[in-house]
């Protein structure tokens, strides 16, 4: 079965590693690349975690996302902010219907690294971390279970309702209905499956409500157990303060070299 | 009709080897019931007769014609297939359009439609509910509401995929009046179920599939009679029969009716009814 919600997640250190060590990671890898002035810490960071993908074995799905989504946003960012912005005064490239600003492409790039920083990071951490640990480790720092149960049983509707909506495919189809063709024909055979779909699925949760009432979930003042235990080791602990200060140090650089107290070795023309 | 499966292989994406092999020709007009325990491939194979799932290895021949050359829109022309969960196969808002949708998709005219609403409505029990919602039928009456929406289709064979589970006598009864219907027109029916005394009272025929294979396939007679096959598929025939034959009646009995008469038989037969208890302590419920 696809998705977050799955155990079948190939074990590495960062496999191993605490939910909330990773959501620390996420956070304080995705602000200092914000905080940065410039783009060079944020590709920095992406090419760690290229490194880090591969050593968790996910290289090859997290190829696909970061040049998925970082190619075209990028094309589009750099022709948007590159050509059109404001702020350019330095011409890099003359592409004869518009012309390429320094200015504009730096902050394009300050842009697409932050949100592939963002996006990597979010996406290893739900690539290496099965769910059912997420939330027991949230549970574990006092998230209530009911909203951790609530996060689970979001994450487990989308598998399901594709699962549903195949097996109701598959039954339109022995009743006649030509599902293939065109995208028009396909639109109008896939609508009317939705109805069923929606409104099956929020039986189901319904149901699944009172099964979980009748096994004592909604139960007050009682300290819940959790079967997955999920430790936090000494690597955590480090890990989490290696987080915690290298975005203590990127804000204070980033907002000396703002000041101009402190100047970097690579000067661009401008600043983004 | 005839449906021929050869080789039938079947090997689901995340490697579970479903089919391993089925030979088995399907024709005629008596009812068949596909038995065998969770997981034997009834379901899977019954799937491919109007090729929801098509094979990984072996073909399947209907009326001569494989099935690999039309898409499952197309055989349902053919043959109908009556989804284990009814909630998988209704989506409009009322009985009638959901029996109509299957005949408009095939092209039948209006006529024809509101004709066999009628029939289809009567022989499966709705015919006073036909503009109720489907989702406010009891779970019975839904699994009917998906049977009669793939009758309307008069197809020359159908599949029910474990009609019988959560039926009472009542909804057995019905069941078995379609089954004879749909012989009495001279359509296929081939059923999965897991109750055998359903199974013994209305099908002759019976195929028991065990790990994607088959067993057995002949009468009920001759497949209800071989208990070392029957055993080791985890399958247990009705108790009449195995009352019938731990007190030595002969040959296998499926009615009260054909009790009675073997007993009778057996006893002006002057033969020694063999209530023989050492026997009877034995054999296993």
């Amino acid at each position: 079965m696809p998705g977050p919600a799955s155990n079948g997640i190939p074990d590495s250190p960062l496999a191993r590693m605490h939910p909330m060590a990773k959501i620390a990671g996420v956070c304080s890898l995705g602000l200092a690349t914000l905080v940065w002035p410039d783009f060079t810490m944020g590709l920095g960071i992406v090419v760690i975690l290229f490194v880090a993908a591969a050593l968790a074995r996910v290289l090859r799905p997290f190829t696909g996302v970061m040049f998925g989504f970082g190619i075209p946003i990028t094309l589009m960012l750099l022709f948007i902010q590159g050509c059109y912005s404001p702020k350019n005064t330095k011409v890099i490239l003359d592409l004869g219907f518009a012309e390429l600003g320094l200015e504009g492409s730096l902050y394009a790039a300050k842009i697409v690294v932050t949100l592939l920083v963002f996006l990597g990071s979010f996406y290893l951490t739900n690539k290496t971390t099965y769910m059912g640990r997420l939330v027991a480790a949230l549970t574990q720092i006092g998230v209530p279970s009911k909203i951790g149960y609530l996060i689970l049983a979001s994450l487990n509707v989308v598998p399901q309702m594709q699962r549903r909506i195949a097996v109701i495919e598959q039954s339109q189809h022995a009743r006649g209905l030509e599902t293939g063709g065109g995208l028009i024909s396909r639109t109008r055979a896939f609508l009317p499956l939705l109805g069923p779909v929606v409104l099956s699925s929020l039986t189901d949760s319904q149901e699944r409500g009172m099964t979980l009432e009748t096994r004592g979930f909604g139960i007050r003042r009682v300290r819940q157990t959790s079967y997955l235990e999920v430790v936090w080791r000494r690597s955590d602990t480090v890990m989490t303060i290696l987080f915690t200060v290298f975005l203590v140090l990127a804000l204070v650089l980033g907002c000396l070299s703002r000041t101009g107290l402190v100047t970097f070795a690579i000067q661009w023309g401008g600043r983004a | 009709m005839k449906i021929d499966l050869e080789h039938l292989e079947y090997v689901y994406p995340h490697g579970h080897r479903a089919l391993d092999g089925v030979n088995l020709t399907l024709e005629g007009d008596q009812p068949v019931a596909l038995i065998g325990q969770n997981g034997a491939g009834k379901t899977t194979l019954a799937k491919h007769l109007n090729g929801i799932l098509r094979p990984t290895k072996g073909r399947i021949l209907i009326d001569g014609v494989d099935l690999a050359t039309a898409n499952t829109a197309q055989w349902a022309r053919k043959v109908g297939y009556v989804f284990q969960n009814p909630d998988d196969q209704l989506f409009l808002d009322s009985v009638r359009k959901e029996f109509a949708f299957g005949p408009r998709q095939l092209g039948f005219d209006q006529d024809l439609i509101a004709r066999r609403m009628e029939q289809v409505a009567g022989l499966v029990g709705l015919a006073d509910r036909l503009d109720d919602h489907p989702f406010d039928l009891s779970p019975t009456e839904k699994k009917f509401c998906a049977i009669g929406s793939v009758l309307m289709m008069d197809t020359g064979t159908v599949v029910f995929d474990e009609p019988t589970c959560g039926q009472d006598k009542a909804g057995d009864d019905r069941l078995a009046a379609i089954i004879a219907r749909l012989r009495g027109q001279g359509r296929l029916c081939i059923t999965i179920s897991h109750d055998m005394k359903f199974v013994a009272r209305n099908f002759p025929r019976v195929v028991l599939m065990q790990h994607g294979r088959v067993l057995l396939d002949g009468s009920r007679e001759e497949v209800f009679a071989r208990d070392d096959v029957l055993e080791q598929a985890y399958v247990t025939p009705p108790p009449i029969t195995r009352v019938a034959r731990q007190i030595g009646l002969d040959g296998p009995v499926f009615t009260v009716s054909a009790f009675v008469d073997a007993a009778w038989r057996a006893k002006s037969g002057s033969r020694n009814l063999s209530l023989d208890t050492t026997r009877a302590k034995g054999v296993k419920q």
